[in-house]
């Protein structure tokens, strides 16, 4: 087991690794249970001793740690070829912010978003960065800002996050196969997969899904003279790996309005900017992603 | 025999069963123009007849019927020959009811007779607009949907109103220059047409006037599909959703026959998907949409470059707005402008390199392949077809061509009709 979760750690997106890792954890557990069943007796002479209860909490405490993920644990993950929150690497500098995301050795993205004139240090605006499919489907969460009211003042990434959420939640009721390019999500396009890795490192690019980053960006409290709080403001990004960039600009699209659609379902749609905006036009002065792939010679 | 009584008995139980009222209507409708069909009857059927006008339009598609509504608007004595039955091309006969785009990130971009037309069926027919202020998950979510039957009928009412003659079932089969500008002879079943023109609009997709003058044009070996609009199972509701489509590879309308290959082509596959979905076959387009064919060589050529950048060209005289969206055997991927770019088309992509006295509008717009790809769409189209008619309608009172007329009569004309003119905005 342990051979495996060291493997599992290093090789990304491999299914029979993870499927030989899971095995190893069933087959561990069922030999636990054995070796409690036929030691009961010794070993419960062992929970008078301290170390036993002290290895135990510490157990307990590592694992919390690593199920939350704060920022040391995650440089550790992010050494990890593995999909994940593992994976990110968030920093904030002076003139802004950047986000690496390695889900492969051969591929790294980093998004580099720096700050405009409004953009204030001490009262940072709320910023969720994503991917979605070119069926519009959030595939994976990058970046959200770790406040309470993020999705409140990020209304377009928590909608699209949620009905991700719902998608996956029936596919898996109907038993469909999360790791396979299915059309489960949107119904209507192979744009399906669950797997973010199907988009970002797929193993044939002539056949691959473009796909888009997207960030939402919103500033609590900024009226102009014509709107009370100016909206949230989404920009986005293209990429085909069928039609390789190395650096691309992310572009402003609009700002995101509520709204019911023909089957009178709840819904956000993206509107353009008009004249009433200000202030929030200026949060983000550039985003530019950049992609390193590594192709074989 | 039967008497007029029992015939007349016999209509009004037609007419009284519920089901085939409409087609109870029209029989009325032309039983009360009778009369008036009856007294023309006499010059019609002259297997002869000779037309003197100021210019000619030649094709009614989605180009074509703009320029005759424009150039008899403005005060020219008309002539539009259709070789179909019906005014539209696409948006009808081909049943591409869907015309767009007409706004680019937010904005009206494409307006005037074209616009006018589609914004008329729409509320003629009690549809709705897509809402422009908002973005577009994919471009095609802003097209206008119409019921082509509409279209069709009003596309003939402007031209009736603009007092354009209209001539169905015809087509140019030689063209000679003439001291006053063109002769042209039409032939369709059962008539010969001599048109004494000063001007040609050529609107007819393949650019055939230009191909019957000798004048260059450009074709591909490999033309992008044909789509064959059909409706299996549910019934057809215009204006409602898009029609099933049928690839047709190898469509190709440089002629009468390699059309009719492309028709029975089409059919034949439809029929067999009829027998096999066994589902029933509520409604066929009366022929296939053919998407390219030739191009004119023009006084200028626009590239994809020049498409993608949204180069706002000197002469510019209308706007067009659509991914770089070539169809080929594998599908289609379209490439949408980045944010911001409006191409424009220049009056100079639209007359056939040393012509004079010949202007074209539509998909042979002079341009390299990628750019026409995106260059071929219906709003695009009617933009040019407009222009066009400017152009020509403006060198007939010049006593010039279309290419010496001032720019800024062309564009002043234009603003007068309703048209967006790119940088004018």
């Amino acid at each position: 087991m342990a051979g495996s979760g060291v493997w599992a750690f290093a090789q990304p997106f491999s299914i029979q690794v993870i499927g030989l890792h899971a095995l190893t954890g069933f087959i561990f557990i069922a030999v636990i249970g054995l070796h409690i069943a036929n030691n009961f007796a010794p070993l419960k002479k062992y929970l008078k001793n301290r170390v036993v209860w002290l290895v135990s909490g510490l157990t307990i405490a590592l694992g919390a740690l690593f199920y939350i993920q704060p920022s040391p644990i995650k440089s550790i993950l992010g050494l990890s070829g593995n999909l994940g929150p593992a994976l990110d690497r968030f920093e904030m500098t002076e003139e802004g912010m950047k986000y690496d995301f390695v889900p492969s050795p051969s591929y790294k993205l980093s998004l580099d978003i720096r700050t405009g004139s409004t953009y204030s240090l001490e009262n940072p605006p709320r910023l969720a960065v994503w991917l979605e499919n070119q069926s519009f489907y959030h595939i994976k969460t990058l970046y959200a800002s770790e406040t309470t009211d993020a999705k409140e003042m990020l209304p377009y990434w928590a909608f699209k996050l949620k009905g991700w959420e719902e998608a996956k939640k029936e596919a898996e009721k109907k038993g469909v196969d999360l790791n396979e390019t299915v059309d489960a999500v949107s119904g209507a396009t192979e744009n399906g997969s669950f797997d973010p890795a199907d988009y970002i490192v797929p193993g044939e690019t002539n056949s691959s899904m473009p796909y888009r980053v997207m960030i939402e960006i919103n500033q609590p409290v900024d009226p102009t003279e014509k709107l009370e709080d100016q909206p949230s403001l989404i920009y986005q990004v293209e990429v085909d790996n069928f039609d390789p960039r190395t650096f691309q600009l992310l572009e402003l699209v609009g700002y995101p309005v509520q709204e019911k659609n023909e089957e009178g379902k709840e819904e956000w749609a993206i509107y353009y900017v008009d004249e009433r905006f200000g202030s929030a036009m200026e949060l983000i002065d550039s985003a530019l992603l950049s992609i390193e792939r590594v192709t074989e010679k | 025999m039967k008497d007029k009584k029992s015939s007349t008995a016999d209509r009004r139980n037609f007419l009284q069963s519920g089901m085939f009222g409409a087609a109870g209507l029209g029989l009325a409708v032309s039983t009360s123009s009778s009369v008036v069909m009856a007294e023309s009857d006499k010059a019609t059927i002259k297997r002869e007849v000779t037309n003197e006008v100021d210019v000619l339009v030649v094709g009614g598609g989605t180009a074509g019927v703009i320029a005759a509504i424009q150039a008899g608007r403005a005060g020219a004595k008309t002539l539009l020959v259709e070789r179909n039955f019906q005014l539209g091309g696409a948006t009808t006969t081909g049943g591409v009811a869907f015309p767009g785009l007409f706004d680019a990130w937010g904005k009206q971009v494409i307006a005037g007779i074209g616009w006018e037309l589609v914004k008329e069926s729409v509320e003629l027919d009690g549809g709705k607009f897509p809402n422009f202020a908002k973005v577009p998950r994919s471009h095609w979510m802003n097209q206008v949907h119409v019921n082509q039957f509409v279209y069709a009928l009003l596309a003939e009412e402007k031209c009736r109103e603009a007092e354009v003659e209209l001539a169905y079932y015809e087509f140019p089969e030689a063209v000679v220059k003439t001291d006053a500008g063109w002769q042209v002879d039409c032939i369709g079943f059962g008539t010969r047409r001599q048109v004494n023109c000063k001007q040609i609009i050529d609107c007819t997709g393949g650019a055939e006037v230009v191909g019957l003058l000798g004048f260059e044009r450009l074709r591909e070996e490999e033309r992008q599909p044909g789509s064959y609009l059909f409706q299996l199972g549910g019934s057809h509701n215009p204006a409602s959703k898009q029609l099933h489509r049928l690839y047709v590879h190898g469509a190709d309308s440089t002629n009468s026959r390699t059309a009719t290959l492309a028709n029975l082509t089409g059919r034949k596959s439809i029929l067999a998907k009829v027998r096999k979905d066994k589902k029933r076959l509520m409604h066929l387009q009366p022929e296939t949409g053919f998407r390219e064919s030739y191009r004119i060589k023009g006084e200028t050529l626009i590239t994809v470059q020049d498409y993608t950048s949204g180069k706002l060209f000197d002469d510019a005289v209308s706007h067009a707005f659509y991914p770089v969206d070539l169809h080929t055997k594998t599908g289609v991927r379209p490439k949408p402008l980045k944010r911001g770019i409006v191409p424009s088309i220049p009056l100079g992509a639209l007359v056939p390199k040393g012509s004079r006295n010949l202007i074209v509008a539509g998909r042979c717009v002079s341009s390299d392949r990628l750019a026409n790809s995106g260059l071929r769409v219906q709003a695009s189209c009617m933009g040019m077809g407009q222009a066009a008619a400017a152009a020509a309608t403006l060198a007939v009172q010049g006593n010039t061509t279309p290419s010496e007329v001032p720019l800024a009569q062309i564009h002043g004309l234009l603003k007068k009709h309703g048209a967006i003119i790119p940088g004018k905005a």
